[in-house]
């Protein structure tokens, strides 16, 4: 198991938002669904430090990692593609990906390597090098802060609503590269735009009000009548 | 701007700063120190701001320094050249432990947190009036250092700024310049790229305060005495601040053209008009921060390359 939640408890003052929560990540990508509120982003910035869990374990790759220090939870080799503003606007792309491999060891002596294949995976990037990500438009940006967290060789990529603010067809294409990228990498990608993402995992947790209400394969979830009435709008 | 265009204009300065003792008077060079002092604290306030933590509290680091210097030399007994370097480690020790305390505040409350530093320095040293001299300051019995030979101050103060410039250099091309951008540009991204924020903030801290330590130590060697009021200056703040934002902000480039631009036109500014020169350095700032939020180097380069545009 490369993450393992278990009985995780956290929130903010006397506010409890993850009731215990269980979830695991194998090598396959999992999709994290709920409604605004249920407690995803709180759950993804406890698996990288930015939140303290209050009880329960967070394991990666058999070590504990809940409430380690940011930075070293992005070394130990997950990487975390924020919600919205997640790049460094004031640097070129080249520099924004070289910056996603320069302090992760797993990373060390292979950023060649690792540059060919994001710029294989978005060929748009290649010619945009030496731009400033600051001019580059919303779709464009997400790809770079995917290929960010791609250069750091990660062993779990975790994505925070990567479809935020996209239009559609854009949206589309990048459930399709994350489709390709599930061989190479352990996934984790919160959603509400579960019809364009069940296309591109294997597996889903459904959250609401900080439990886990639902787990089920990714067919299973389509069919799931509680989640196509509630997410699938039909 | 061009590349070989920026050496040979490199070149040139560097061979005018080594040349100017056997051409110039002692008045010239004078200025000439001055404006490398300002130039030199300038720098090392853009270094900790290409981090976007915006210090008010350089003439703290810089009197704590001075004051080390002459207390070093009168009450330990050190060599006025030593002292120097102790001044350095002085304000870098402070800064360290300072730093570890204040490191973790950001944006107007780091900033406020520093200029009342600044003033607490200058408060404790006021009253310590038996150890440092009090109020009235204290004067170094052996005097000024080098006997006051107008080119050996001359030298010293070159060498204060070439340790600035060599420093500033290295922040731009080692790992320190993508730490300190992406701590700037975004908290979270970098963090979650591994960078350890606290650890580069903290080292970018010490750093440019020792190298503010260093040259109070300096300045205080310069003229053989010390006061509470000349050496925790606002001056010492605000017109490297000035210097900078004039210049352009986040690399070396523009807190030296700022620095010579504003330090020459204040010494003509202060024959012309005695304290009006303050004036003038507000009304830069204000049309500095409307105008040119990039400073003259930032005009510069946006105008030879007008396409290229660098985000914000």
């Amino acid at each position: 198991m490369i993450l393992d939640i278990q009985k995780l408890e956290t929130g903010y003052g006397k506010l409890k938002v993850l009731l215990g929560v269980d979830l695991k990540v194998g090598k396959e990508s999992v999709g994290l669904f709920g409604p605004n509120g249920a407690g995803k982003t709180t759950l993804i910035n406890t698996i990288m430090g930015m939140q303290r869990p209050w009880s329960g374990s967070v394991k990666f790759d058999g070590q504990e990692i809940g409430g380690k220090a940011t930075h070293l939870v992005a070394r130990s080799g997950i990487a975390l593609v924020p919600q919205e503003r997640e790049l460094f606007p004031g640097m070129s792309v080249a520099d924004n990906l070289e910056l996603g491999a320069a302090w992760v060891p797993r990373a060390a002596g292979i950023e060649k390597r690792q540059l060919d294949m994001v710029v294989q995976l978005f060929p748009i990037l290649k010619e945009r090098l030496k731009q400033y990500v600051g001019t580059m438009s919303g779709g464009q940006q997400r790809m770079v802060a995917i290929g960010r967290a791609l250069m750091a060789n990660p062993l779990l990529l975790i994505l925070d609503e990567p479809s935020l603010g996209l239009q559609p067809s854009i949206v589309a294409e990048v459930f399709e590269r994350l489709a390709l990228l599930k061989k190479e990498v352990a996934i984790l990608v919160t959603e509400q735009n579960v019809r364009e993402s069940l296309k591109a995992i294997d597996r889903g947790y459904v959250l609401e009000n900080g439990a886990v209400a639902l787990e089920d394969s990714a067919a299973g979830l389509a069919k799931n009548p509680h989640v196509v009435s509630a997410y699938l709008g039909i | 701007m061009n590349r070989n265009l920026a050496r040979v204009v490199a070149t040139l300065l560097g061979a005018l700063a080594v040349v100017l003792p056997a051409l110039a008077g002692a008045y010239p060079l004078q200025v000439a120190r001055n404006v490398m002092l300002y130039m030199a604290l300038a720098i090392t306030w853009d270094m900790l701001l290409r981090s976007g933590q915006i210090s008010f509290g350089i003439a703290g680091l810089f009197g704590l320094g001075a004051y080390a210097s002459i207390l070093g030399v009168i009450r330990a007994g050190m060599p006025a050249w030593a002292s120097i370097p102790f001044a350095a480690a002085f304000s870098a020790l402070a800064a360290l432990l300072i730093g570890y305390l204040i490191l973790r505040l950001r944006g107007m409350y780091f900033s406020i947190v520093t200029l009342a530093l600044a003033e607490i320095f200058r408060i404790v040293i006021h009253n310590l009036h038996d150890f440092t001299g009090g109020p009235e300051g204290i004067v170094a019995p052996a005097g000024v250092i080098f006997g006051g030979s107008a080119s050996g101050l001359y030298w010293l103060a070159l060498v204060g700024l070439a340790v600035a410039l060599g420093a500033s250099i290295w922040f731009e091309k080692s790992k320190f310049h993508f730490a300190l951008t992406a701590i700037r540009d975004n908290e979270i991204a970098a963090s979650s790229s591994g960078v350890d924020i606290f650890r580069w903030l903290l080292a970018t801290f010490v750093i440019t305060s020792g190298i503010q330590g260093l040259l109070g130590g300096i300045f205080v060697q310069s003229y053989g005495f010390a006061t509470p009021d000349s050496v925790f200056s606002a001056d010492f703040t605000l017109l490297p601040l000035a210097m900078a934002l004039l210049g352009g902000i986040h690399g070396t480039v523009g807190p030296i053209m700022g620095a010579v631009l504003l330090g020459v036109a204040s010494e003509w500014l202060k024959l012309q008009m005695p304290y009006g020169h303050l004036v003038v350095y507000g009304i830069i700032i204000i049309i500095v921060i409307l105008f040119m939020p990039r400073g003259l180097y930032g005009l510069a380069r946006k105008m030879a390359r007008p396409a290229e545009g660098r985000a914000e």
